[in-house]
């Protein structure tokens, strides 16, 4: 025993100790601190001065166009997302249910974004609008903008004509059939003529996009406008518009402790959130110990170690060693899941006893796939030859994804119950049910934890005969059926 | 089982179709420097690993230490296999140290003893060096410390000499005359036949799986008769006379070099005394020097090879070599 500890404890070094096992570790959370940082550098839009060209037949839409790219206007969309965007962050952290500090602070952060940039969308862009008159050259237009230059900054002299947008006067007074009349006599099926927009090819395309949202949302004030029911209301667009906003409310669960902010979405998320730290740690750590194995043995150090210990320590230790680092990477990444759902005050959502389950459950898990990684190891002479035999391992952990959904949404489904009894299996199934929203009758835990043990352990007695055979076999790799003849064999 | 560091008895092993080692039956004595020899393939390392339990015989018994197999004495045995088994990222004397704790010995103490034994191999500046950055023969040494830290009964060691330069080499055949004056035993196996005479007290060959000499270095040189003599004659013009000696089979002029000093190698055909030849070639011939050839073991291994028919040696080069051999030394 104290010789498999050694090799436990200098395979745990081995691994942990290296840059590379660091790097691993802090590449996820760094990969995230990049991508949000290099999005938000990403400039809006480009910096594009340019005319957009507004040919308006209903003689309403053209004003409300121009008011909407001047300097008022955009300042005013501006106000108006920001109030947009809070409301949508306010209906999604209801779905996740965020303390108060983190709210205020994420209503300071859209705030300041706002203030940073006060024409919010389409900022760098200097776009103004020119009107034709009803009568003008169409096609010369749209000639001029296929082979306009577009031009960062103003450099004097009139910007080029980058877009042309033709809004038909049916676009505003649409065509009502009188025969479609449903309910009351006012509320008719309108038909709308569609408006047209060009643009150069070369135009950005979020710009593309601000122009065709500006030119939409001015055609549906010219309705409101030109609609007399509306005037006779006194009832204004931008009125309108505030009569038209839905409200959320925060959804908050009743529990005998009172009433709390309902965990909502969060709720799916705990069973996958343990299925995926349980899947990670068993599968990096049993691959570490793959390819320390295929190392090992084309190093020739194997012939060395089996000179000093038996082939079963050696896997042993080896298995115990990893399982080390695999239980160190399980603490790290749950751990840090565990201080955020203890920062947003939601830690209840994972008692105690869960943990030690998973604990559970991990060191079965963890048993059963390093013993087969270890036999796979053992039987190879290198990290191409593993790959074939790899992939019935490969389904096992792939499998649990399937079931995630099922599972997690009914813990207690027939299927469920079935599915925790499956060797091999179920100590994922397991992990995914406790993690799911009802509780789960008592005695599935040691049960499932049963018939998991003994796959530990029938998967650790089958892997240590094609260790000792394999581990000094060199030549051509095994395929399944040898590695069988193997178990048989020994 | 017998007292003796190794007994097997009717060993055999294959590897799928091909026969590794068959019928093999060796008593190795306590306390003896035993030299293995054989040609490439002749199942010299199956051997070695079936006598350190890391492979199982078929068929067959293999005894170690008086125990049923190594690995009931594993702590009391030394083994330094034929490949490096190193790992390249770890220093030297945590690599060592690490070997000596799996065989049993305390933290401390193996410390010291890797310090030591470091030291006294010349590689104390390189102890904290990775493995990998050692040259071969440094690693061989290291490789070596590993097989004998735990200062065993029994030492194993599989070609223990390649690799090395002749420093190391004699640095080696110490360390080697060392462990067996500290009445260890101690079984090699090498094609290093100069290295093997000077140390061996038994020898044992095997080819093609099959055991073909076991016995001391003198028994086995005697049942070769000597059939060689080398003459040297004081005129280098007369030696061409030699073959019309009675008695002569073939001249032949070895290397360039003997042959510009007049130093031929007569051979002596079957029905002749060897003796009685040499006093002809004096009666005619003005001789400085002549002598009867002594028989080395590269002279009975080649033999061997050609009378087992050479396997998969080719029986031209086994006759080339044969002739020039008094003049390589060392590995062939």
């Amino acid at each position: 025993m104290k010789r498999t500890m050694q090799i436990a404890s200098r395979e745990f070094l081995s691994v942990v100790l290296t840059r590379a096992f660091l790097i691993g570790i802090l590449i996820v959370p760094i990969m995230m601190a990049v991508v949000v940082i290099a999005i938000s550098l990403v400039p809006k839009s480009p910096a594009v001065s340019g005319r957009i060209v507004v040919l308006d037949q209903s003689g309403l839409v053209g004003v409300l166009v121009e008011q909407r790219f001047s300097d008022e206007g955009v300042r005013e969309e501006a106000e108006a997302d920001g109030r947009k965007v809070k409301a949508m962050m306010k209906d999604a952290m209801s779905q996740v249910a965020v303390p108060e500090a983190t709210r205020t602070m994420v209503d300071k952060q859209i705030e300041e974004a706002r203030k940073a940039s006060p024409a919010g969308k389409g900022s760098g862009a200097r776009l103004s609008v020119e009107l034709l008159k009803p009568d003008a050259d169409i096609e010369k237009v749209k000639d001029e903008i296929r082979v306009s230059q577009i031009r960062a900054g103003s450099d004097g002299g009139t910007p080029a004509r980058l877009a042309l947008v033709i809004i038909p006067e049916g676009a505003v007074r649409g065509a009502s059939d009188p025969s479609e009349v449903r309910g009351e006599s006012d509320v008719r099926v309108m038909t709308w003529e569609p408006h047209e927009v060009f643009v150069n090819p070369q135009l950005d395309f979020e710009l593309q996009t601000t122009i065709n949202r500006r030119v939409g949302e001015a055609i549906v004030d010219a309705r409101v406008a030109s609609d007399p029911r509306f005037q006779n209301l006194g009832l204004s667009p931008a009125r309108l518009r505030e009569l038209m906003h839905r409200p959320s409310a925060e959804v908050k669960s009743l529990t005998r402790e009172g009433e709390k902010q309902s965990a909502g979405a969060l709720q799916i998320l705990v069973p996958v959130a343990f299925m995926i730290l349980l899947m990670m740690s068993v599968m990096s750590g049993g691959q570490y110990l793959m390819t320390a194995l295929i190392e090992e043995k084309s190093n020739r150090v194997m012939e060395v170690l089996l000179s000093a210990v038996s082939p079963m320590q050696l896997m042993l230790g080896k298995i115990l060693g990893m399982m080390g680092v695999a239980l160190l990477l399980l603490a790290i990444f749950g751990g840090l899941g565990m201080a955020g759902l203890v920062a947003f005050a939601l830690a209840d959502l994972v008692p105690l006893f869960k943990l030690v389950w998973l604990g559970v459950f991990f060191i079965f898990a963890f048993f059963t796939i390093a013993s087969l990684m270890a036999a796979i190891g053992a039987a190879v002479n290198e990290m191409r030859e593993a790959q074939t035999l790899l992939s019935p391992v490969m389904m096992m952990v792939m499998v649990p994804w399937f079931l995630w959904l099922p599972i997690s949404r009914a813990p207690n489904s027939t299927f469920a119950t079935v599915m925790s009894f499956v060797p091999a299996l179920n100590p994922f199934v397991m992990v995914i049910r406790m993690g799911g929203s009802e509780p789960i009758p008592a005695w599935h835990y040691p049960a499932a934890a049963g018939v998991a043990m003994l796959t530990a352990m029938a998967a650790a007695w089958a892997s240590a005969k094609v260790f000792r055979v394999g581990v000094l076999m060199y030549g051509k790799p095994p395929n399944l059926s040898t590695l069988i003849r193997w178990v048989r064999m020994a | 089982m017998s007292d003796a560091a190794v007994v097997m008895k009717g060993v055999r092993k294959t590897f799928g179709d091909k026969v590794a080692v068959d019928d093999l039956n060796l008593v190795v004595p306590r306390g003896v420097v035993c030299g293995f020899i054989g040609p490439n393939g002749a199942g010299k390392t199956t051997t070695i690993r079936m006598i350190m339990s890391i492979l199982f015989p078929d068929q067959g018994e293999i005894g170690v230490l008086g125990k049923r197999s190594a690995m009931e004495s594993r702590d009391l045995i030394g083994y330094l296999p034929e490949e490096r088994g190193l790992y390249r990222k770890m220093k030297v004397a945590v690599f060592l140290g690490y070997i000596a704790r799996l065989k049993g010995l305390d933290g401390g103490p193996a410390d010291a003893k890797v310090k030591q034994w470091l030291e006294r191999v010349s590689l104390g500046d390189s102890a904290r060096k990775k493995c990998e950055e050692l040259s071969k023969g440094m690693q061989q040494k290291v490789q070596f410390i590993a097989s004998v830290i735990h200062e065993p009964e029994l030492i194993i060691l599989d070609e223990v000499f390649s690799g090395l330069d002749p420093v190391n080499r004699r640095l080696m055949r110490e360390l080697i005359e060392e462990q067996h004056g500290a009445g260890r035993t101690i079984i090699f196996s090498t094609h290093a036949m100069f290295e093997a005479e000077q140390l061996c007290e038994q020898v044992f060959m095997i080819h093609n799986g099959r055991k073909m000499l076991d016995g001391s270095l003198r028994e086995i040189t005697a049942q070769f008769n000597p059939r060689s003599l080398i003459v040297e004659t004081m005129n280098p013009d007369d030696a061409p006379q030699l073959s019309s000696v009675p008695g002569v089979a073939r001249v032949s002029t070895g290397s360039q070099r003997g042959a510009s000093l007049g130093v031929v190698e007569v051979s002596v055909d079957e029905a002749s005394q060897p003796a009685r030849v040499m006093s002809e070639i004096v009666n005619r011939i003005d001789v400085r020097r002549i002598e009867i050839k002594r028989v080395t073991l590269e002279d009975v291994f080649l033999e061997v090879v050609r009378r087992a028919g050479g396997g998969d040696i080719d029986p031209a080069l086994l006759a080339r070599s044969s002739s020039g051999s008094s003049e390589s030394g060392g590995e062939s």
